[in-house]
């Protein structure tokens, strides 16, 4: 895995129109977003498809990056999911939900993970704090791209009920993580 | 606050805006107070921080290199060649000079894939994994390989092409991390075309039979551009 100056390093050529550079951010990152892509899409040829528009959005709005504030993975990996959860939504709308239902998630496989190891650990002992049907809603929600109607289904609440269950865990998840 | 009461709470609205949870008039009306109050935003981004940590549990799959193609292609159509390089330098000047570059190696020195390759291969193991991209450039007679995975120590991998029923035909020994052009017999070349590229395990060197000795670990069908 690449470094964060380097990551950043390329972002900032991108804008400059380094096509090197663009490839470079390429290489190092496309496993982890496609992985993300897929993780939502579950459908391979179109998660390659959304992997190329991701990838022209990150190189047209590579100027705009550090104004935002994110770290460099978080904005790519901000812009790959959010893609690929419009897409999603734009294919549920033309055909309707069941096929998506139906499809299975992805298992974690056994690698061992990421190098930013004490940041994500916090966030897991936090998520750790929720009981673990709210702490997967929220899992759910961002990592499949499932809306409150997917979410109160799934857990078979009312609507309301699931919005209230959802903000109150997103405050006592913030609250563990910036007391 | 009662059980079931909604709770109205910026940090709870600016997870539920960063997970895409809002109806669109919702994430309208939000984003516009995002932008007056910097506070807000500095919320949304703190979710994304944070959100961004749950990719960890995903794994990471490469994507095949067909989709880097497409999107160099959608980007730089006919606009090949480092033209960065040439900002600021007048016409005339400046397509000459592009010429020139196109003819000699980059400054890094690296080795180019193919620029209109006319056989493409992705080598991808039993479980999908990219082990090996291949591309022919036909003007060169050289096959550019892409290794993905490097071999284990004490071993190096071997490139074999199947072609029909025929035995395997080594291409040669791969190296281990870096893209390198491995220059094909003509008579290899001609039997390309919908054949099967495949990688096996060998000792250091190679396989010292000419045919594969060690397990294959990837496998892909030539395909024709």
């Amino acid at each position: 895995m690449a470094t964060r100056e380097e990551i950043d390093g390329w972002i900032a050529r991108c804008a400059l129109g380094d096509r090197g550079a663009f490839q470079s951010l390429y290489d190092h990152t496309s496993a982890k977003l496609f992985g993300v892509t897929l993780r939502v899409l579950k459908d391979r040829s179109e998660a390659e498809d959304a992997l190329q528009d991701i990838y022209v959005k990150v190189w047209r709005n590579a100027k705009r990056y550090s104004s935002g504030g994110a770290s460099p993975m978080t904005w790519l990996i901000t812009i790959a999911r959010n893609h690929a959860i419009d897409r999603l939504r734009a294919r549920r709308d033309t055909e309707g939900d069941d096929a998506i239902a139906a499809m299975p998630d992805r298992a974690p496989g056994p690698e061992a993970r990421a190098v930013a190891a004490s940041e994500a650990r916090r966030v897991e002992e936090c998520f750790d704090t929720l009981e673990p049907d709210r702490a997967q809603a929220v899992r759910r929600a961002y990592l499949d791209g499932e809306t409150y109607a997917d979410l109160a289904r799934h857990f078979e609440v009312p609507l309301n009920t699931m919005r209230t269950w959802l903000r109150r865990s997103l405050i006592k998840l913030k609250e563990c993580l910036e007391p | 606050m009662s059980e079931t009461e909604l709770p109205e709470d910026d940090r709870a609205l600016a997870g539920e805006y960063v997970l895409g949870l809002m109806s669109q008039d919702e994430a309208a009306a939000f984003a516009a107070r995002m932008r007056r109050e910097q506070a807000l935003a500095a919320l949304v981004v703190a979710w994304q921080e944070d959100f961004a940590q749950l990719t960890d549990e995903v794994d990471e799959v490469a994507p095949p290199s067909r989709v880097w193609r497409k999107l160099d292609r959608r980007l730089f159509a006919g606009t090949r060649g480092p033209r960065w390089l040439l900002a600021g330098i007048p016409g005339v000047l400046a397509a000459a000079l592009a010429l020139v570059l196109l003819l000699v190696p980059l400054p890094d020195g690296g080795v180019r894939p193919p620029s209109d390759p006319v056989y493409h291969a992705d080598l991808a193991s039993e479980g999908g994994e990219l082990i090996l991209a291949a591309g022919y450039d036909a003007e060169t007679g050289e096959l550019y390989v892409e290794p993905r995975r490097a071999p284990e120590p004490g071993t190096d991998h071997e490139l074999w092409l199947i072609a029909g029923n025929n035995a395997p035909v080594s291409m040669g020994v791969l190296p281990a991390d870096a893209p390198a052009r491995l220059s094909v017999d003509p008579t290899l070349a001609d039997q390309l075309a919908g054949g099967t590229l495949a990688v096996s395990v060998e000792p250091v060197g190679g396989s010292p039979t000419g045919a594969p000795t060690g397990p294959v670990i990837a496998t892909g069908a030539v395909e024709t551009l």
